[in-house]
Order: C-alpha cells, then sequence, then structure tokens
C-alpha cells in the first residue's frame, strides 16, 4: 500500500512545492526624479516580491526588500522614526509595530530578528533598475 | 406522501427515524445546534456554488468580480453577504454545540468518536474561513493572508514546505489566490462532507448522549416532534441571516494591486474566531505559540479517554473547571486583542497627523 502511494505522494509534493510567479517583473524601471524630499520613498513589485526604494538624506539612493522579516507584511519608510529615545529615517511594519533603521537592520526589542535585505541599485542617468540581486558587501 | 414514500423504496428507513427518539431532560435544547451546525453549513454549500457562477480566482478580477456581484447581480449582495455571515453563525454554533457536549460530558464512552470528528469538522471549518478570507483580494485580506501563511513556517522540519504550499509562490501572490480558492471550494468540501457524514451515521447509530445526572423526563420522537422543533430552528436561523445580511451587508474593502506594493491599513486583523490566536502571538514567539496550541489542540482531541472519571459514569469537576479556563482564556485574549485592534487604529490616525508617510500612493 505504502510502496503504491509513495510515488504519487512525492510526485504530488514535487507539483505543490512548484514557486514560479505568473507575469512577476523580473526588474522594476523608473526615473529617480520619481523620489522627492517630499516623497522620498516608492514601493515597487519585483518578482511577486515587494520591494521598497529609498532616496536617502545624503540623496544616494537604496533599495530593500519590504517584506517584514517578522511575519511578511509590507514595510515602510519613514522620514522620522522614534527609536529609542532617537527620531531618525527608518523602516516601519505598521501590522506589529515592526522596525529597522536606515540600513534595513531590525531594531531590537521590535518583533522582527532579521534584517532587511538590501538591493543592487543600477542608476543609468537617473534611470533606476532594480531586481532582486542581494547588494554584494563589497560594493 | 405515502406513494411517494412507496415509489422510492422509503419505507424501510422512515419507519427506522420514526422509531428513532431523542431524550427529553433540562439540557435537551443543546442538542439542537448540531443540527443548526448542519443547517448553517448546507446554506454555505448553497450560497457558495451561487457565488461561484460570477466569482473569478484571479489577483485582476477576483475584487471585481465580487464587485460585481455585491453592485449588479440581482440579490448578489445578499447571498454574499448572507455567506459571510453564516460562515460566522457556523463557526459560532459549532463551538457552542462542542462546549455543549464538553459540559455534558456526552463525549464519554461510545461517542468518543463524535467527539473526534466533531474536532475535524471545526478544524475543518475554521480552514473554511481562512481560504474564503483571501478571495475578495481587498487589502485587509490580502494582509491578514500574508501573516496567516507565514505562520506555520515556525514549525520546525515541515514549516517551509507547509508555508510554500498554501502560497504556491513565496509571497502571497495569484498563485495562493487558486490554492486557497481550490482549497476553499473542492478540496474543504469534500473531506468535511465525508467527516459530517461519519459525524452523522454515528449521531443516528448511538442516539443523543446524556449527562450524568439528567432526570430523563421522557423521549422525543425523531419523526415528526424532534425535526419539527429543529426545522423551527432552522428558519429562526435563516430569518435572522436574512435580515442581518441585509441590514448589514457584508463589508468589501479596497483591492489589493499586487504590482503597486502598498503598505497595510491600520489595524490588520484576522476574523473574531482566530483572534485570540492572533492576541497569543504577541506574547510568545510563533513557534512556541505553534507548540503550545498544538499541546492544547491534542490534548482537547483526548478528552474522552482522559477523562477517566466520566468514562465511568462518575463526577469529574476537573475537566468542567478546564472547559471553564478554556472558555475564560478564548474570551480574555479575544477582548484584548479587540483592544488592541482599536488602539493601532487610533495610533495609525494619531500617526498620520503627526509623521509622513512616504510610502502613500504615488
Amino acid at each position: 500500500m505504502v510502496a503504491f502511494a509513495a510515488p504519487f505522494v512525492y510526485a504530488a509534493s514535487k507539483f505543490l512545492s512548484y514557486q514560479g510567479v505568473l507575469g512577476g517583473n523580473k526588474t522594476a524601471t523608473f526615473s529617480a526624479e520619481e523620489l522627492t524630499p517630499d516623497s522620498p520613498s516608492k514601493l515597487v513589485e519585483i518578482e511577486g516580491e515587494p520591494v521598497i526604494v529609498v532616496r536617502e538624506a545624503d540623496n544616494s539612493i537604496r533599495a530593500f526588500t519590504a517584506t517584514c522579516t517578522h511575519l511578511g507584511c509590507i514595510v515602510s519608510f519613514r522620514p522620522q522614526l522614534a527609536i529609542g529615545h532617537e527620531v531618525t529615517p527608518g523602516f516601519y511594519c505598521k501590522c506589529h509595530g515592526g522596525k529597522y533603521d536606515v540600513n534595513g537592520i531590525n531594531i531590537p526589542g521590535t518583533p522582527p530578528k532579521a534584517p532587511l535585505t538590501e538591493l543592487e541599485v543600477v542608476d543609468v542617468a537617473d534611470d533606476l533598475t532594480i531586481s532582486l540581486l542581494p547588494k554584494t558587501a563589497s560594493q | 406522501m405515502s406513494a411517494l414514500i412507496d415509489l422510492l423504496h422509503l419505507r424501510e428507513p422512515v419507519e427506522a427515524l420514526k422509531a428513532k427518539s431523542v431524550p427529553r431532560h433540562r439540557s435537551a435544547f443543546w442538542y439542537y445546534l448540531g443540527g443548526l451546525a448542519l443547517f448553517f453549513f448546507c446554506v454555505q454549500i448553497v450560497t457558495g456554488v451561487l457565488l461561484l457562477m460570477y466569482y473569478r480566482p484571479t489577483p485582476e478580477a477576483a475584487h471585481q468580480s465580487v464587485e460585481m456581484i455585491v453592485r449588479e447581480v440581482p440579490f448578489g449582495s445578499m447571498i454574499r453577504s448572507v455567506h459571510s455571515w453564516a460562515a460566522n453563525a457556523l463557526i459560532a454554533t459549532v463551538f457552542l454545540h462542542m462546549f455543549s457536549v464538553f459540559f455534558m460530558k456526552t463525549y464519554r464512552s461510545p461517542r468518543a468518536i463524535l467527539w473526534v470528528t466533531g474536532i475535524v469538522l471545526l478544524l475543518l471549518m475554521l480552514g473554511f474561513g481562512f481560504t474564503g478570507y483571501l478571495l475578495p483580494w481587498d487589502s485587509t485580506a490580502y494582509f491578514a493572508t500574508r501573516i496567516g501563511t507565514e505562520i506555520p513556517r515556525t514549525i520546525p522540519i515541515l514549516g517551509d514546505t507547509i508555508a510554500s504550499w498554501l502560497r504556491g509562490s513565496k509571497e502571497v501572490t495569484g498563485a495562493t489566490l487558486t490554492r486557497l480558492f481550490g482549497l476553499h471550494v473542492a478540496i474543504l468540501p469534500l473531506i468535511a462532507l465525508g467527516f459530517a457524514s461519519v459525524h452523522i451515521a454515528i449521531t443516528a447509530l448511538l442516539g443523543s448522549g446524556t449527562p450524568r445526572t439528567a432526570e430523563i423526563k421522557g423521549e422525543t420522537r425523531f419523526l415528526p416532534d424532534y425535526l419539527f422543533g429543529e426545522s423551527i430552528l432552522w428558519l429562526i436561523g435563516l430569518a435572522v441571516l436574512l435580515a442581518v445580511a441585509v441590514l448589514f451587508p457584508w463589508n468589501l474593502g479596497p483591492a489589493y494591486d499586487l504590482t503597486k506594493p502598498s503598505e497595510p491599513p491600520a489595524g490588520v486583523h484576522p476574523e473574531w474566531y482566530f483572534m485570540f490566536l492572533y492576541q497569543s502571538l504577541k506574547y510568545v514567539p510563533e513557534w512556541s505559540a505553534v507548540l503550545i496550541y498544538t499541546i492544547v489542540l491534542l490534548f482537547w482531541t483526548a478528552v474522552p479517554w482522559l477523562d477517566r472519571n466520566a468514562r465511568r459514569g462518575k463526577r469529574s469537576p476537573v475537566f468542567t473547571w478546564i472547559g471553564i479556563l478554556a472558555i475564560a482564556g478564548i474570551a480574555t485574549l479575544t477582548t484584548l486583542a479587540y483592544f488592541s485592534v482599536a488602539q493601532e487604529q487610533a495610533d495609525a490616525r494619531t500617526e498620520q497627523t503627526s509623521v509622513p508617510d512616504t510610502t502613500a500612493p504615488h
């Protein structure tokens, strides 16, 4: 009985484990001008995953995975986020109050136990291209 | 009628039903809850099949199709509202039915299998609630499902596999919608029909259990007296459902657009029957909440075997207190959860006026 069922269970489990996304964007492309001092962040979708792109105070543009590492909600950027006694820019998750600093590092004492992943941003004459490629440490 | 019964060769089953009876005592009213749950389940099947005629399970069309059902299709708003309210009524009735059986201790031998199939049916009803919640593809449902499908990841070894089977992709996407839809309209109904049939068949076979100390005042004939009482309750249930559906149409939030991710609305929370679980996650890490509730569920399922006194027909006050504690725990956690959601919504309103949210739609 088990020998008979095993191949079917194996095939069904492989079938169900497929993770492909139908019709997702491989990259997000938009102009850096969309990120202004009044509106310094933008949420985009890449391969079904939400990504947050931020223009920081020094004008550099950075992208992070926007999925909260606590329970999978979507984080947003706050130019003024209360972290301990300080108010600094950072990321905030509305679902359970998770906080991350401007480098995507989770703030101890808030629910997330892991940082957001920083992604590669290609900036060619203010045209931004972002993929799910993690930013390498050397860059 | 008699000729029709003969034509369909139903004489013997009808006579068998006529020979059946239900014991009459002070707590006999609670017997009706099982039948009421069955009635709400039938309402779900009928309204669910009707909704299927227009609903389209894709992220692009799901919300639009529900909007069409609500705004354009004749009686669409009523049918959708009845489906949503009846889902809540069904779960509430199943909970009440379970606790009435628990306090009457009618789970004791030989009805242990009824208790176990009943627990499975309750879990299946909760499964219907969870899988149906995402189907309108509105913002709150989307985020509640993101959280709900993330929690299984905390289960050791199998967690990631369970989460990926539920989602069908890394994130909650169209693949998740298709899977939850398949579960909601095909897989869960098939399993639920199977378990409900076994549950009903065993009830018919063994008859209704009585509390140990019940003073039996006689018997009510199942056909037609008990069934007549039950159908009055069904009619009241249907009338209340229709009134509530018309007076308080079920809300449909704004659609969620996968291509334009946005942050969650303030105070995202699941349906009331998951609120105690949701609140528990605030006090203990996810993995321990999963572990604790698994142990509680196994204990609860094994009650007919653990409650030896009830099995021997003796008093078992310990289990009565366990039941009271369970209700108090669920009620306290649920109340705290609603207070916390109200607080989060108030905080969000304050925050909106003081701190700019730069991720607002562009």
